[in-house]
């Protein structure tokens, strides 16, 4: 049986009577998973990440993290987690230094322990040049770096991480992701966002949100598998003519549906009885047949796009089954 | 288990409590409020020093040197202190923050009143001691007096009392109401006609008016009662000095002077035996210490 991190039975939060944050969420998150929390805006992912901090009380249901039931005095559960708000508030009267000092004290770490890894923090999110500057001069993607270091001072198993990309220029979001891939390697990583792009690179596990329902939990294959098979799609070099002759040729295969894309590209679509690495290699040997040249080949690009939306829509067409 | 075992893991269990409550203090003595306060109370205790140096026999004049912090103006300082760190956006940069983390909201909740009685009675203290000193050891144009250091001691603990107590009503209006400036309105419509709401269940001496006309007795109060010795009597002197600083003080406050009651006051019948320490300790401390369990809880059930 598989070792959970996170497990929550019927988890509901309505706040002042109005509004459903949380429906009867049932959700099992594996241990040493980087776990996607996926949803548009105000589906209820910060919500959840907060009901399992203890910083809001669940309305029914229970919500336990390795074993511990989660609630506003539940010290020993906030010991495990590390926590990254959405564009995190810090005392702007502070240097990043007496910051993460003052954390590391609230999770009653040692000076010894403390000092060194508050130091290679620093280092590791880039921001030993800013460690004389007050946090109030800081940009919002130095805040989230500092928010990162933060919610890694006490080294937890267990990183609770809400929209760690926001707000960042694009080498900032390539660290985030590198370092999530990594941190993933020996801790769970919760990632809560709606940008499906860092979902695909970094989760191996998914939940999907759709107005404070879990609608699919599961692997990121799992998720794949739930859309119809996609093809390829190949950006080649050569006349509009041939290009349009190549597709004849490969829609006279079987069980392969070929048309021109946008650009000089062809669009691959393969039948799901058929193999996709053969029905490829078919279509490889025509394009080298031709007088065309191969630029490149992408495959399933926006599959995990299309198995969301596929999924959003599916939940809307249930109407009241929901 | 030896003993320093027993003190490092008290130490380290205390570790989240103590760097809150230091953070928190030096919060407090960078923030405007506090920093603006500190150089009121300086100037104000210096006006009142000056206007009355002549005027005052030592009891009447310590008197009227703590008369601000029991009835106005510092009272909205203390309770402005006491609302604000579990109100407003504060609330929410705090649930980022600190109680994100391995922290119990009660022993957040306790550190950072700690922090702010600490704060206030440090403000309080530092500036009305070396006035009391002034005003006792200087030679001044009046009468000899006899206030004794007991009766400082005690004066200064009951104002004290009554100072936390307010921060302590902060603390729970500003758990019960999100918005800051709503729990400070209601707490001076609460705390404004306290004297009246006091006397209805004949507990006036509970008053911070009534106080404030006992400190010069209290003040004069000796360590023990010598046998036989009669009580002492409230001075008349005291209840017109008493008197003109409320007068003085009607021009700040809404408060207007009273006219004379047919009834004698509650000071100025007979014999200033009604007045005790004990019950007024007790009277200002049970409801302080009630406050906190009550704001603990509001706290504990309320969301972030």
């Amino acid at each position: 049986m598989t070792e959970l991190a996170i497990r929550t039975e019927h988890l509901t939060k309505i706040y002042s009577q109005r509004l459903i944050a949380v429906n009867d969420m049932n959700l099992e998150v594996p241990k040493g998973s980087v776990f996607g929390l996926l949803g548009p805006n105000g589906a209820g992912k910060t919500t959840t990440l907060r009901l399992l901090l203890g910083l809001q009380r669940p309305t029914a249901g229970r919500a336990e993290v390795f074993g511990k039931l989660c609630g506003p005095n539940a010290v020993n559960v906030r010991s495990q987690i590390g926590y990254l708000p959405t564009n995190p508030r810090l005392p702007g009267n502070l240097r990043p230094i007496e910051y993460l000092d003052l954390l590391g004290k609230l999770s009653r770490l040692p000076y010894q322990v403390r000092k060194p890894r508050i130091s290679a923090l620093l280092r590791a999110v880039g921001l030993l040049s800013a460690t004389e500057q007050r946090i109030q001069t800081f940009s919002t993607g130095m805040c989230t770096r500092l928010g990162l270091a933060a919610s890694l001072v006490a080294d937890p198993p267990l990183l609770l991480w809400d929209e760690p990309t926001a707000g960042l220029d694009p080498t900032a979001r390539r660290f985030t992701l590198d370092l999530i891939r990594e941190l993933g390697k020996t801790k769970t990583v919760v990632v809560a966002t709606h940008i499906l792009g860092d979902i695909d690179q970094i989760c191996d596990h998914l939940g999907v949100m759709h107005e404070g329902r879990m609608i699919f939990t599961g692997s990121m294959q799992d998720m794949k598998k739930r859309l119809r098979r996609e093809g390829f799609s190949l950006e080649l070099e050569g006349d509009t003519d041939s290009i349009r002759r190549l597709a004849q040729e490969v829609n006279n295969l079987e069980g392969i549906d070929a048309h021109l894309g946008a650009g000089q590209t062809l669009i691959v679509r393969i039948d799901n009885e058929r193999g996709r690495s053969g029905a490829l290699a078919e279509v490889l040997k025509l394009i080298d047949a031709s007088n065309l040249s191969l630029q490149a080949i992408h495959s399933g690009q926006n599959a995990t796009e299309n198995a969301y939306l596929q999924l959003l829509q599916e939940e809307e067409a249930h109407g009241f089954h929901r | 288990m030896d003993s320093t075992d027993k003190t490092t893991k008290l130490g380290t269990r205390m570790m989240p409590y103590v760097a809150i409550l230091q953070h928190d203090i030096r919060a407090l003595w960078a923030s405007r409020l506090v920093q603006l306060w500190l150089t009121a109370t300086v100037v104000l205790t210096l006006v009142l020093s000056l206007a009355n140096w002549s005027k005052f026999q030592d009891a009447p004049m310590i008197a009227s040197l703590l008369f601000p912090y029991l009835v106005f103006p510092w009272f909205f300082v203390v309770v402005v202190l006491g609302v604000t760190p579990v109100s407003g956006s504060r609330a929410e940069a705090l649930a980022d923050g600190i109680l994100s983390r391995p922290v119990s909201r009660s022993g957040y909740l306790i550190a950072v009143w700690f922090a702010r009685v600490m704060l206030v009675w440090s403000i309080y203290l530092v500036v009305i001691i070396p006035f009391i000193a002034l005003v006792t050891l200087a030679k001044r144009p009046v009468p000899e007096d006899t206030v004794t250091i007991y009766g400082i001691v005690t004066a200064l603990f009951l104002v004290g009392l009554v100072l936390t107590f307010l921060v302590s009503l902060g603390f729970l209006m500003g758990t019960l109401l999100r918005k800051p400036l709503l729990a400070v309105v209601v707490l001076i419509f609460v705390w404004y006609p306290i004297s009246l709401i006091l006397s209805v269940f004949s507990l006036e001496e509970f008053s911070p008016i009534s106080l404030a006309q006992a400190v010069p007795t209290q003040l004069r109060q000796p360590w023990r009662q010598v046998e036989g010795e009669p009580k002492l009597k409230i001075d008349q002197e005291d209840l017109k000095a008493f008197s003109s600083l409320s007068n003085f003080f009607s021009v700040l406050s809404p408060t207007k002077p009273q006219p004379k009651p047919a009834k004698p006051d509650f000071f100025e019948s007979e014999e200033f035996v009604n007045f005790s320490l004990l019950r007024v300790t007790l009277g200002y401390g049970i409801p302080t210490i009630l406050t906190i369990i009550l704001a603990t809880l509001s706290f504990y059930l309320r969301d972030l």
